[in-house]
């Protein structure tokens, strides 16, 4: 099992996304902040936009700055800045086993803000650990019991977790 | 939520904003739509019209309330599109 | 909240300007393909190709009617949900005699339970039915000994027998008596009502299995025939107490819904139009209706307490939380 950089994502807001998401038990698909986010990545930076997939990896934006090499990942707000520098992180570190240097930014449109993100021996190791911790969720045989947090409000599964 | 939505475009959008409308509200006479959509569904038929509209030339007003309860609706004269559950 | 359309002209519905038109001898009219989860067709409807192809990219459902007001089918498109390990999950629950067991004893016993529910809020209205809940709660004792799915659907018919000769002291109209339960076609008005106000709790239903990762083909208390749709049935079984029986009421006692508004028809009787458009008006309504939900700390409509009872079941399957069926609060 190869945990994807969604995986990562929902790892850092709540593990039981990750146990759902791992059976394709994907969220209320009408939840108005995921229509929402689906409508600002598909919208935003059209003319950069070039989804990528390399192994097991999507990633948004793909653009050279002279000799370097930018990956982009669209998110709706900064409120989940850690899940969305992980993420990033993952694909910078995949990227970088392909032999690839890349830099990430984080592109929050409705915020008009952008987050810089680049791959640290610190970042390295907590990403390996992530991982490990994915992988022994997604062999659970029951999701980790569900946990009232201030996402809940906003999460698609909210219905499902409290139904 | 409920939705009013009253516009005044150049006719050679006006047609384009028209089908737009469509897609999301009901047709209620000339220029006007309404209907009860979600918050993520108006985000998009905003962005939607955003593209198709010329800011500084067309206009479009959306009246947004929170429950249908507060709103009445009166015709006076002819009877046009409402909101039909059955056709 | 996306709306439910009703089709009763005749004419071609299709595709048009990115959206769905509905094309009658006297005009268009346009539905709001975004807004839109599901359409029930009466009339005589056209349809073609491009616009199922429209519809399943849209995730619009399709349920027809017969002339009679008879469900004949759905259109379901191409299931854009999907789970391999619920699928298996559901397989695993209906192959496991225990576990087909225990969730087929629970729709049965949601169901009785929504109505005592009913019969309860009537018998504080004071009427007499006192008599029927208790017949009811010693024929329920018998559902812990059911060794099968037949014996709990035979417990659960002989409740709703003494249920259904309770309408007619919750009715008290000359009007509408019950008699006997009677099907395809019913024999009388009150027959004809419950059989069209079930079939829309049966589509209903459907539609909201559609927006999860459950197969309908696959149900516990009725009997899989790997043909139809069986899981609908047993959700429904929770649900038809507390709305089609009380919006049956409410028109009746109302007298929203008069003689007038049923016509014989085969060796039965049937709702004509008008009636089959009250019912659909009031049940639309009652779905769209909401009550305070404690876990999830906000209103949801009675539609949603369908597909929440959906992801109970879900939950079930994977083997997270027992099963409970939904009581009605009142």
């Amino acid at each position: 099992m190869h945990p994807t950089g969604t995986l990562i994502w929902y790892y850092y807001i709540c593990p039981r996304e990750v146990w759902l998401m791992s059976r394709h038990l994907t969220p209320w698909q009408e939840n108005p902040f995921i229509e929402i986010g689906r409508l600002i990545s598909k919208e935003s930076y059209q003319r950069d936009r070039k989804e990528i997939r390399l192994e097991n990896i999507v990633i948004d934006l793909l653009k050279t700055e002279g000799e370097n090499v930018v990956i982009g990942e669209v998110k709706k707000s900064s409120r989940f800045e850690k899940s969305a520098r992980m993420q990033l992180a993952f694909y910078l570190w995949k990227l970088n086993h392909l032999g690839i240097e890349a830099t990430g930014k984080l592109l929050f449109p409705r915020e008009k803000k952008k987050i810089t993100v680049m791959l640290t021996k610190e970042i390295e190791d907590e990403l390996e650990e992530a991982q490990q911790k994915i992988i022994s969720i997604v062999q659970m045989e029951t999701p980790p019991p569900a946990r009232r947090i201030k996402f809940c409000s906003k999460c698609g599964y909210q219905e499902f977790c409290w139904s | 939520m409920k939705v009013i939505l009253v516009y005044d475009i150049n006719e050679k959008r006006v047609t384009k904003v028209l089908k737009t409308c469509r897609k999301y509200l009901n047709w209620v006479q000339n220029s006007v739509f309404e209907g009860e959509i979600s918050e993520a569904k108006l985000v998009k038929l905003k962005m939607e019209l955003k593209k198709i509209i010329h800011e500084d030339e067309d206009s479009v007003i959306i009246y947004t309330f929170r429950s249908a309860w507060y709103t009445n609706r009166e015709t006076i004269g002819v009877k046009k599109g409402v909101q039909e559950l059955i056709i | 909240m996306k709306r439910s359309i009703y089709i009763f002209s005749d004419g071609e519905l299709k595709r048009k300007d990115k959206t769905l038109c509905f094309e009658t001898k006297e005009g268009k009219k346009y539905i709001p393909v975004e807004n839109t989860h599901e359409i029930l067709i009466f009339g005589e409807v056209t349809i073609n190709k491009r616009l199922l192809e429209f519809l399943t990219e849209s995730e619009i459902i399709l349920h027809f009617f017969n002339y009679y007001g008879y469900y004949v089918g759905s259109f379901y498109p191409r299931e854009h949900l999907n789970s391999g390990y619920m699928i298996l999950k559901q397989a695993e629950h209906y192959l496991d005699h225990k576990k087909r067991l225990n969730l087929a004893e629970n729709f049965v016993s949601g169901a009785i339970e929504n109505i005592k529910r009913v019969l309860i809020y009537y018998a504080n209205r004071g009427k007499p039915l006192n008599e029927t809940i208790d017949k009811i709660n010693s024929i329920a004792l018998s559902i812990k000994d059911c060794e099968s799915t037949e014996e709990l659907m035979a417990v659960e018919g002989n409740i709703r027998d003494e249920y259904y000769q309770a309408f007619d002291i919750i009715l008290d109209s000359e009007h509408f008596v019950f008699e006997a339960r009677t099907k395809r076609p019913p024999k009388n008005r009150l027959n004809a009502l419950i059989s069209f106000a079930n079939s829309l709790v049966y589509t209903t239903v459907l539609s909201e299995i559609y927006h999860t990762h459950l197969d309908p083909r696959i149900g516990y208390l009725h009997t899989t025939n790997f043909r139809r749709f069986t899981l609908n049935l047993d959700v429904a079984e929770i649900f038809k107490p507390i709305i089609a029986d009380r919006v049956i009421f409410n028109l009746v006692n109302k007298s929203i819904i008069k003689p007038n508004h049923f016509e014989k028809k085969l060796d039965g009787i049937v709702l004509n139009d008008k009636g089959k458009q009250l019912l659909i008006q009031h049940m639309d309504e009652r779905l769209r209706s909401t009550i305070q939900h404690k876990r999830i700390g906000r209103h949801v409509s009675y539609r949603q307490l369908i597909r929440l009872e959906l992801y109970k079941i879900q939950k079930h399957l994977i083997g997270e939380e027992e099963y409970r069926p939904f009581q009605s609060g009142w």
